[in-house]
Order: structure tokens, then sequence, then C-alpha cells
């Protein structure tokens, strides 16, 4: 890399803007859902719903951070990862650590999880529902509104614990991950100038992924 | 190329002070990770059935009969929200409900509450404002037949609307008298 480019592009906006996006909705999902505020609840859900398929159209085909099969490679230094971890020797990783990998397909799951079961959940009384809860019947809709229950704990636990990762990069490692997923960019002295892959959003890529995300709630809403 | 450690050490670590910060943001996480869990899960209480077996038929009798009128509202829902709707299923479920609610008034003995040893969300306001529980329950019963009258007429809009209304007056009762789960 030449020196006038002196920062380098970790997280492209669509993942920046996902990630606060989801960071701002899930609060707003718990408390619709406490104040049974269940047509804001509905709404928020469907959006959640297409910026997670928007997520996973872009872990295969969008920004080089972004996509699963390099992050599935970069598991395979897990164990090297963690004992550098432990020993001092902290590297910092060129989009998601190894361990981070772990962390964001445990939470994609978690939220694929929450929101699939969320489509279909009937509440107790059978007076609200998600926009698929027509296609079952209420006992199979019942059981995955308890299902949409437990799993939002699992979700909190696994907030929890990438929250309290970040801290621990930053107070004991040294390591502010929060800042580049900001701004999206760290200085490129963090990769001793290293050639690394570009990480710019294609506008084909774009496109197709805002088509399909567009298209999985088209069918939501149709089906429903 | 990879920085020397000297040069590492300096980057990451804040000198000496590195295993007590290490130590702390440890024993925030786990303290952070209990709390959240303990908030988290604060699941339905589940009592031992030990209790007079008279009183647990009464309470899993109303609990299958409000079990089958939320069913009954399910398929209401279902079809309101269907651009045709089928009015026969509406009228079918929307006339199901004053059958199984006929003698609502009755399912709460004194006795049927929590301290049945029977699992219950009934709580035990219900029988210290019994007079307000009971006006409560027969507003849903009016609203019920409204509704019964509505689906016999056949027009979406008015089923909706009577729809909605039984729905509130099932939230009336259930926010003041049912365990919030």
């Amino acid at each position: 890399m030449t020196s006038e480019a002196s920062q380098r592009l970790i997280w492209d906006w669509t993942i920046r803007l996902f990630h606060w996006w989801i960071v701002f909705t899930i609060p707003m999902m718990w408390w619709t859902a406490e104040q049974g505020l269940m047509d804001w609840h509905r709404r928020l859900g469907m959006m959640l719903f297409s910026l997670v398929v928007f997520r996973l159209v872009w872990g295969l085909i969008g920004a080089w951070t972004a996509r699963f099969v390099p992050m599935l490679i970069s598991l395979r230094q897990l164990g090297g990862y963690v004992r550098n971890l432990t020993n001092g020797a902290h590297k910092i990783s060129y989009g998601h650590s190894p361990l981070g990998v772990l962390s964001v397909f445990a939470l994609l799951l978690a939220l694929t999880t929450q929101i699939s079961t969320g489509l279909f959940s009937v509440d107790v009384d059978g007076l609200e529902s998600g926009p698929l809860a027509v296609l079952i019947s209420f006992d199979l809709g019942r059981e995955l509104a308890d299902l949409h229950e437990l799993n939002f704990n699992i979700l909190c636990a696994l907030i929890v614990l990438h929250v309290a990762a970040i801290l621990g990069y930053r107070f004991v490692l040294g390591d502010r991950l929060i800042k580049p997923m900001i701004t999206g960019h760290r200085p490129n002295a963090d990769f001793s100038g290293k050639a690394l892959p570009p990480n710019q959003v294609g506008s084909g890529a774009l496109v197709v992924a805002l088509i399909v995300s567009g298209l999985s709630v088209f069918a939501v809403l149709q089906a429903g | 190329m990879l920085k020397s450690q000297a040069e590492r050490s300096q980057h990451f670590y804040p000198g000496e002070t590195s295993m007590r910060q290490y130590d702390l943001v440890m024993k925030f996480s786990f303290v952070a990770g209990v709390l959240l869990l303990a908030a988290c899960g604060q699941g339905g209480a589940t009592s031992d059935a030990s209790g007079d077996p008279a009183i647990g038929a009464v309470i899993e009798a109303r609990q299958k009969a409000l079990k089958d009128t939320g069913g009954a509202f399910k398929a209401i829902s279902d079809q309101l929200k269907a651009d045709s709707p089928d009015m026969a299923r509406i009228k079918a479920a929307a006339a199901s409900v004053p059958t199984l609610t006929d003698s609502m008034a009755d399912w709460f003995p004194v006795g049927s509450g929590p301290e049945s040893g029977f699992e219950t969300e009934a709580l035990p306001a219900i029988w210290e404002n019994k007079d307000d529980f009971l006006t409560k329950v027969s507003n849903f019963q009016e609203a019920a037949a409204n509704l019964n009258a509505a689906a016999m007429g056949g027009d979406a809009a008015a089923i909706s609307a009577a729809f909605r209304n039984t729905g509130g007056t099932c939230k009336a009762c259930h926010d003041e008298y049912r365990l919030d789960d």
C-alpha cells in the first residue's frame, strides 16, 4: 500500500448500518413486546428480517470481511489465535478474528432463529400473531412463541458475551474495536502495510442482495 | 512484519496494570452475564400438583376452555388478515366462543388460585376484587356475543371491529388478573 492510503476499510457501510440498526432495534423489539405494541413489534421485526436476509446474502457475495467462506477458513487458525491472546501476542485481525467468527455465527444463528420463530408466533390469547402464523395451528404457534421467548434469552446471553469481549479487547489488549465499526477504518499501520483483499461495496452484489431481501419480505407478506 | 515484543507490549499492554484490568474485566463480564441471565430467565414458577383433585379439575377445565378460545380467536384473526376471509370459518369460530365461555363466572371458585398447589396463572387479585373481576367477565361475554352477532351478519369491517373490541375485554382482565409471563 502507498503511504497516502493511511487508513484501510475494514467494515463496509452495509455491515456498519446492519450492525448499528440491530443494536438500536433489539432493545426496541424487547420494549414493544413488553408494552404490547405488537404493530410496531411486527413492523420492526419485518425490517430486521429484511436486514438479516441481506446480511446472509452479503455473507455469500458481499464485501470481503463480510463473507462466510473466508471466515470459516480462518477458523483453522483459532487455536493459534487463542494461544496468542493468552500469552500476550495479540495480533490485529483484518475483519473478524477467528474467535470473532464464532461470535458472528452464533449471533446470526440466534437472530435468524429469533426472527423465524417470530414470523409464526401466536400470543396466548390468539389475538396477536406473526405474519406467517396463518399457515400453522394455534398449538404450533404457541410452541414457536415459547421458543421465541427462550431464544431471546440465548440472544441476550450472546450479546452480553459480545459486549464483554469488546470491553476485554479494549481494556486488556488495548485493541479498540468500536471505532472501526463506526468509521469503517483502521490505520494501515495496524497491518504493517501488508497487501490485503479490498473491501469495497460492489454495486452488482449490492443490487442482488437488495433484490433478494426485498423479495423475501414480499413473499412473507404474500404468504401471510 | 510483526512488531518487536517491546513495541507490542507498549502498544497493547498498558504496563503492570494489565493483570489488574484483566481481572476486573473478567469479573465484570462474569457478573454482567449472571445478572442478564437472571433477568432474562425469570420463567414461570411450577408447583407440585399435590392439592385437592376437584380444584385441580376446575383449573384444568378453565385452562382448556381458555386455550380453545385462544384457538378460536386465532382462526378469526387468520381470516381477517386474508384478502377474502372465509366467512364460514369465522362464523364457526365466533359461535364457539360464547359456548366455551358461558360459565366463566364459575371458573374461579375460592381456593383455585396459586395457593391450590396447582400450576395456574390466576392471580390472588381475582378473589380480592371479585366484583370487578366478575364485571370484566361479563364485559367479555357481552363483547363475545356481539362478535358472534357480527360474524352472522357477515360484514368483514364489523367483524374486525367486534374482534378488536372483544380482544380488549380479554386484555382488560388479563392485565390485572393473570400472571405476566
